[in-house]
């Protein structure tokens, strides 16, 4: 799961962090030692303005119709429109609503789940077989089912948003507190430390890096239930306008879209690592 | 200064229920300790010393005998007997002086003196400098130090030490040996010590207490009665250690490790700080 | 005995440990038993539970059940084959070499940040509203989990392994096969794992947004359209049923594979 976020960071990073591992002993190939000595970000740049120059040649050619694969000028353009007329803006103000106001409610929900089975292994026998049975149907399992029950306005979003949020929230909280190592806890007991001070300078700041991480798990879900419920159920926000796009065949919108989609879930991301490194700063390589 | 007590263990014993029956850890174990002493502790694995000692701090309970302590019996855990375990245990979300603070958490202090005592025992262990290290910057010789800080920065009348310095490289044992000497005698509290490795009982201890396995109890009693500082190499030394190794060689088996996986020990503990409700 | 300062807390709760776990279901199944008696809603939403059990059997009896099951499982067992091999072949190839990391990984990278259904609307242009777009998506959501996961644990490969791999004189061939997938496979299940989640999430997503075909997601589709909350209810458990059936199945493979892991936290 954390491996997850383990993303690609940028080539520098890993090879800055390399001890001696697999992958340099590939540098042992001639080429491939030639090349290390080149700076890695100017690598980056010619696989993509290859892919570039071959859409648009793609496009200029017509190789296929326009409607099917638009100019990357007109994608451009079109994306300049857009900011300008507002009507990006005022699309992606919505989803970010949206999405800040689900995952808070997921964000609160989970950890409150979370912590009451964590510390109570009573409430852990009552809950937990519930909602583990819950947990096994996926966020998109209970979308005609809310439908149903909701219609298809903000209530139905909000809730799915924060489904999707809560579960991997509570879940990682749960077994967070669950794994504090005996250890610490021994330390408590030796000296004294009351319940409440075991809670706060113990269990919680222990358990922390795994709830964290379920935090930052639970927000690609939640940004993930987004997008689908604002393409099958919305008359505005980021995917409203996918959708739009997509049904009078203007790719260029459709795209410029997504662009933004992506970049806006990589900015909420990145912003939740920062917040990572400041809580979770005391932590190296294990214990 | 601090106020050093009088250790009595009467005819203590321990057992875990396992699969058939009960496993007896530790049998009938009768020891007195006098106030300001070092006693070692030593034998192979599987002899409960470890569990000896878990009792006296209060981590273990559910046993037969008494342990007094002053003349009192000890009930729970207490910030007037301290330990320092194998592992050092510190918190990794704080620097070595918050780290060691948490000894004074709930004693009886000003800030103000709390902040004096946690200075002087970083000065004691010579740790100056390192205040706001984390433990993952600290080597395993200076984590350890930090630990030991921690257990004494209270002032209690009893230290123990579960092998303390096990997990640590020969010369940075070596130094740690001699910088506990100096603190317990600068300190002058009672420190039992669990280890098993010979020369450092008997280096550092007025006597050395043998403890056989299955199940675990005393063997012998080898009094030190050698001056400080002690000379590895020299004679009296050697005589002493001979004394004590004498006690292994009868009985090979008890020098054996256990087997890797033993399913008896060690019962699954339920969270113990969890709410009932 | 004396009293202890541990914070031990003994188990007094009057209910034994077994029938907890039961207690809140039973509750749930009650309440709905007695709106449905007691009409306490007039919507035809609040449909009987047993309508649900009837419903359940003749979806099961007339044969529907099995074609839509095959097919969202066809579907999604074809797009995890596809998406997890082009993922090993990705993951193996930015774990080995860097170049490839350096000049393809940034532009992966960045695809990887657009929310996997976005892509949706693109690859229906592209290939239609049919399988073919279904099982294109699939493999996209299968390939991401699988190329970061092979990644990481081919890097993550411990340089003492590494070293001893060098003195002994390894080959090529016997240095990929015999030290890094191994040492990499705990990563690697987990991303195969992972990719197993993100296909089935997949699998659903699809078949509500690329309507036509048959599927579980395409039969609460129709349900919601029809307004049968029973066959909705049904559906849904149907998809619990398979995602917990596609978990427990990967936890068997991984724990049979990484056995050689045992329980302590050292691996090697």
């Amino acid at each position: 799961m954390s491996a997850q976020q383990a993303t690609l960071e940028l080539p520098s990073s890993v090879s800055s962090s390399a001890s001696p591992t697999a992958s340099s002993l590939s540098a042992q190939e001639p080429r491939a030692r030639f090349y290390s000595n080149w700076s890695p970000r100017w690598l980056a740049l010619p696989f993509p303005l290859f892919l570039l120059l071959l859409w648009y040649v793609a496009a200029q050619f017509e190789w296929v119709a326009p409607q099917v694969l638009p100019s990357p000028q007109s994608v451009a353009l079109t994306f300049i429109d857009l900011v300008a007329s507002g009507e990006m803006f005022d699309n992606l103000k919505i989803s970010l609503l949206r999405v800040l106001l689900g995952f808070g409610v997921g964000l609160a929900g989970g950890l409150l789940l979370g912590v009451a089975m964590g510390l109570s292994p009573v409430f852990k026998d009552y809950v937990y077989p519930l909602f583990k049975a819950f947990s096994q149907v996926p966020v998109l399992g209970w979308l005609p089912l809310l439908m149903l029950l909701v219609g298809i306005d903000e209530a139905l979003k909000i809730i799915l948003i924060s489904k999707a949020g809560l579960v991997p929230i509570a879940l990682n909280t749960f077994k967070g507190i669950e794994n504090v190592p005996a250890r610490y806890v021994e330390v408590a007991r030796v000296l004294k430390f009351s319940r409440w001070q075991l809670l706060t300078r113990v269990i919680f700041p222990a358990a922390l890096p795994p709830i964290w991480n379920g935090v930052r798990y639970g927000f690609t879900h939640a940004w993930l239930a987004l997008v689908v419920v604002e393409l099958l159920a919305s008359s505005e926000g980021l995917g409203y306008m996918i959708v739009f796009g997509r049904q009078l065949f203007q790719l260029d919108v459709v795209m410029a879209a997504v662009v933004v989609v992506g970049a806006v879930g990589y900015v909420l991301d990145r912003v939740l690592a920062r917040i990572e490194i400041v809580l979770l700063g005391w932590r190296r390589s294990g214990f | 200064m601090s106020q050093a007590g009088t250790l009595d263990i009467q005819h203590l014993s321990k057992s875990y229920p396992v699969k058939d029956g009960d496993l007896a850890v530790l049998e009938d174990v009768t020891l007195t300790i006098t106030p300001g002493e070092f006693v070692s502790i030593v034998g192979s694995s599987g002899c409960g010393k470890s569990t000896l000692l878990r009792l006296i701090v209060g981590l273990e309970e559910d046993y037969q005998g008494q342990v007094l302590l002053d003349g009192e019996r000890i009930v729970g855990t207490s910030l007037r007997r301290g330990i320092v375990f194998q592992e050092h245990r510190l918190f990794p979300w704080l620097t070595v002086e918050n780290n060691i603070q948490l000894g004074l958490l709930n004693a009886d202090l000003t800030p103000g003196q709390k902040r004096l005592a946690v200075r002087e025992h970083i000065a004691l262990v010579g740790l100056e400098g390192f205040e706001k290290s984390y433990p993952h910057q600290l080597s395993g010789g200076m984590a350890q130090r930090v630990a030991i800080a921690r257990a004494l920065v209270s002032k209690p009348e009893i230290l123990l030490l579960d092998e303390p310095f096990g997990a640590l490289d020969a010369l940075t044992r070596a130094y740690l040996q001699q910088e506990l000497h100096r603190i317990w005698q600068a300190e002058g509290i009672t420190m039992i010590l669990v280890t098993h490795d010979v020369e450092e009982a008997i280096y550092l201890g007025d006597k050395v207490v043998v403890m056989e396995p299955r199940p675990g109890r005393i063997r012998r009693i080898v009094p030190v009665d050698l001056a400080h500082p002690r000379e590895r190499a020299a004679v009296g030394f050697a005589e002493v250690k001979q004394q004590v190794l004498r006690e292994f060689s009868g009985d090979s088996a008890s020098l054996a490790e256990p087997p890797l996986r033993s399913d008896a020990v060690e019962p699954q503990e339920p969270q113990q700080w969890q709410f009932a409700i | 005995m004396a009293r202890s300062s541990s914070y031990n807390t003994q188990d007094k709760h009057p209910v034994p440990k077994f029938l907890r776990g039961w207690i809140l279901p039973a509750l749930l199944l009650l309440l709905w038993w007695l709106a449905v008696k007691f009409n306490w809603s007039t919507s035809p939403l609040l449909v009987p539970v047993d309508k649900v059990w009837d419903t359940a059997v003749e979806q099961f009896r007339s044969g529907e059940l099995a074609i839509a099951l095959e097919a969202s499982l066809r579907r999604d067992l074809i797009g995890f084959v596809i998406g997890v091999s082009a993922g090993l072949v990705f993951g193996v190839a930015f774990g080995l070499s860097r170049l490839f990391e350096w000049m393809i990984g940034p532009t992966f990278h960045t695809l990887k940040q657009i929310s996997l259904f976005a892509w949706i609307p693109l690859l229906s242009v592209w290939f239609g509203l049919g399988d073919p777009a279904k099982v294109a998506f699939l493999s996209l959501a299968a390939f991401f989990p699988v190329v970061l996961n092979t990644f990481e644990g081919i890097r993550s490969v411990p340089a003492e392994l590494v070293e001893a791999a060098r003195v002994l004189k390894f080959n090529r061939r016997q240095w990929l096969f015999k030290l890094i997938l191994p040492a990499a496979s705990p990563s690697i299940l987990a991303g195969i794992h992972l990719a197993l989640i993100y296909a089935w999430l997949a699998t659903l997503g699809a078949e509500y947004l690329l309507v036509s075909g048959k599927g579980i997601g395409n039969t609460m589709i129709d349900g919601r359209e029809l307004f049968l909350m029973d066959l909705v209810i049904f559906g849904v458990i149907v998809v619990g049923f398979v995602g917990f059936a596609l978990n427990w199945l990967a936890a068997q493979i991984e724990r049979r594979l990484l056995a050689w892991r045992g329980r302590s936290v050292a691996q090697f």
